[in-house]
């Protein structure tokens, strides 16, 4: 049976021969000096047969965790798992773009929602208070410059920073 | 060792140390406490507290986060039933039956003392090896060395009961990543595929938190989604009294506390263990001697004694190898030697030699701190089931954008909280088909080590493998290391006879 095991065993397999060629491009080793490419090679080397070994193992057991059944598949496409990846991933990639207050305010409204919090009200004073708090403890104390963002965003940084700077003690 | 003792209470008791030691207490036990947080994470997260302060106070910071999220582990295992750190789980087997006989306020009152006993002997145990050991290193050449690396991963694979080449595999993977980026030796650009980001190589500190923080985050939205959350279950309605046990009770676990202390000490030093070895094997060791084994589980003092003595002096122990040979002992003490490396400080046997400021202060921090947690633990135990009210759909969150900062502020760039990000998310299928994140961290780590040694021995010989590796120390270390290797391999080819019997 396809698992999710094996499939991870042959991606890394697959990563670590592309690899091990790869690196063998640059190798400038003398006869007294080793080169760049020795130590990555003896790494991929050593990993390669590991992999191999597992994956015959792996196959031969048969007891691979996690099959990849349709089902199983399906399960992932709507599993909180997934959510809770793209929400990550997302406040990752727009926070450069609009700093750090907006997204910490909606990424802890959105997890707040997956982790089960249904109260609207809750979920608003939280995503401030706390927004806030990190906000204060790391830009103005701890002298963190968070991510200002673009465009309006930038704008809204710099005035809460104006704002923190008139706080005496800040 | 006097010296140290002088040095490090003179860095640590000036006022704004002392105060930032105190916090670090504070939001030790209480990180610690809090189930999901486990003592890694507690350190990774008060990571960007630590950016901005002197490397000598950072590190005695970080030490007292660690030491007390250890101990903080302990109060949510007696009174809920619920290790708020993996190494506190055996607290659990005779703390909380303990508490349900109405007898909280004592088992934390043993607990609390233990941990700070098993703290105590372990500070003056790494103040008195370390500077020993760092002197022994420093004898060494690039090959011992390169041995001493290898031996700091090998012991990972012995120590794990799960599967072995996956370990390795984890380790191996770790060693691969530290090579990514410009070759130290030469300039030539490794795995880069032209990228300028990539030239610097891969930033452990958001890979680190990334694997201690997000990937804890992922794990615990799947436990929830499936209906396994902590449901927090009080023996005693959130009121109990704080009893410290009396010197006759106190005396009567004596031995345990000894044994449990050496024993967590030593489990501490060997890299790749940790706490929860320490405790577990503490625990099981305390049993086998015992007088009264059948009493073990039904809630005594031995039991908790054994279990918090011994992860709370695997904390010291821990920092023997990191402060003597620049080799982490644990996941913990691999943030803080990142932490120590972003300041600019040398790791290695020569730190003792010529900066002690800085195991002077992981000493008094480990001091001051394992004084002054029985007290903070104390008053913060009567409150604990309102912080524990605190719901996961709150503290998730917040945990992430507290990764989020500390990944951020550590070159001021959203390209290592998106590095953060990947690696939690690589993490949490790596642990969820039983690979090993300490070993991969482990690896991460001690690869530049491994691989600047190995070449430079080899350059030093003049390019002859035998030159380079054949003094006795690098040979009787990496016959060691094949055998740790070997050990857990050949064990498993074995056929079982438990099993057949």
């Amino acid at each position: 049976m396809l698992t999710l095991d094996l499939i991870f065993n042959v991606v890394l397999l697959a990563g670590a021969i592309y690899c091990f060629f790869f690196i063998g491009s640059v190798d400038n080793a003398t006869s007294t000096e080793l080169g760049a490419a020795f130590w990555p090679r003896l790494i991929l080397g050593i990993m390669i047969v590991l992999l191999a070994v597992g994956l015959v193992n792996t196959i031969r057991k048969k007891n691979g965790k996690g099959p990849v059944t349709g089902e199983a598949i399906a399960g992932f496409f709507r599993s909180k798992l997934l959510v809770g990846i793209i929400i990550c991933a997302a406040a990752a990639l727009i926070l450069p773009q609009i700093g750090f207050i907006p997204t910490c305010f909606l990424f802890l409204i959105a997890y707040g929602i997956l982790l089960g919090e249904k109260r609207p009200v809750v979920l608003l004073i939280t995503g401030v208070v706390a927004t806030l708090v990190l906000y204060i403890i790391f830009q103005g104390p701890l002298s963190i410059f968070l991510p200002r963002g673009n465009g309006f965003f930038r704008n809204f940084a710099l005035f809460m920073e104006n704002i923190l700077g008139m706080i005496p003690g800040l | 060792m006097l010296n140290t003792l002088i040095s490090g209470l003179q860095i640590v008791l000036t006022p704004s140390t002392f105060v930032l030691i105190f916090a670090g207490t504070v939001v030790g036990v209480i990180f610690g406490a809090l189930p999901g947080v486990s003592a890694s994470m507690a350190v990774a997260l008060a990571l960007p507290f630590a950016y901005k302060m002197n490397g000598v106070i950072a590190i005695a910071f970080l030490c007292s986060v660690y030491c007390a999220s250890i101990t903080g582990g302990g109060i949510t295992a007696i009174l809920f039933k619920i290790p708020g750190t993996p190494s506190s789980a055996p607290t659990t087997f005779d703390g909380y039956p303990m508490a349900q006989r109405g007898e909280a306020g004592k088992a934390l009152g043993y607990s609390l003392v233990a941990s700070a006993i098993g703290g105590l002997i372990a500070a003056f145990a790494m103040a008195i090896v370390s500077g020993p050991l760092a002197a022994v290193a420093l004898k060494f050449g690039p090959g011992e060395l390169f041995a001493v690396a290898m031996l700091g991963l090998s012991v990972l694979t012995c120590l794990d009961n799960g599967n072995v080449i996956k370990t390795l595999v984890s380790g191996l993977l770790g060693l691969f990543l530290a090579t990514i980026g410009m070759d130290p030796q030469t300039g030539v650009a490794r795995f880069t595929w032209g990228s300028t980001t990539l030239l610097s190589g891969v930033e452990m500190i958001p890979v680190m938190i990334g694997l201690f923080a997000v990937t804890e985050v992922l794990k615990q939205t799947v436990k929830r989604a499936k209906g396994k959350g902590n449901d927090m279950e009080s023996t005693s309605g959130g009121k109990f009294k704080t009893a410290i046990p009396n010197m006759k009770e106190f005396f009567a676990v004596k031995w345990v506390m000894l044994r449990s202390s050496v024993l967590g000490t030593v489990v501490g030093i060997l890299p790749g263990a940790g706490a929860t070895i320490a405790s577990f094997l503490s625990y099981t060791v305390e049993k086998k001697v015992s007088k009264y084994p059948e009493k073990f589980g039904t809630g005594i003092a031995d039991g908790i004694v054994a279990s918090e003595c011994a992860n709370n002096a695997a904390t010291g122990g821990a920092m023997v190898p990191l402060l003597a040979l620049g080799i982490p002992g644990g996941n913990a003490a691999a943030i803080m030697m990142s932490a120590l490396v972003l300041k600019g400080v040398q790791v290695g046997p020569l730190l003792v030699k010529s900066q002690p400021d800085y195991l002077s202060s992981v000493f008094g921090s480990m001091l001051i701190t394992n004084i002054i947690m029985v007290f903070v633990a104390l008053a913060i135990a009567k409150v604990f089931a309102k912080i524990l009210a605190i719901p996961y759909s709150i503290l998730g969150p917040v945990i992430i954008m507290l990764a989020t900062i500390g990944s951020f502020a550590l070159k001021n760039s959203t390209g290592d909280v998106v590095l953060m990000v990947a690696s939690g998310i690589i993490g949490y299928l790596f642990v969820s088909l039983g690979y090993s994140s300490a070993a991969l961290v482990l690896g991460l780590v001690l690869g530049v080590m491994c691989e600047e040694n190995l070449r430079r021995a080899y350059q030093i010989a003049n390019g002859s493998w035998a030159g380079a590796l054949n003094s006795p120390i690098t040979i009787v270390l990496l016959l060691v290391c094949a055998a740790m290797i070997l050990f857990p391999i050949i064990k498993g080819a074995l056929p079982d006879k438990k099993a057949k019997s």
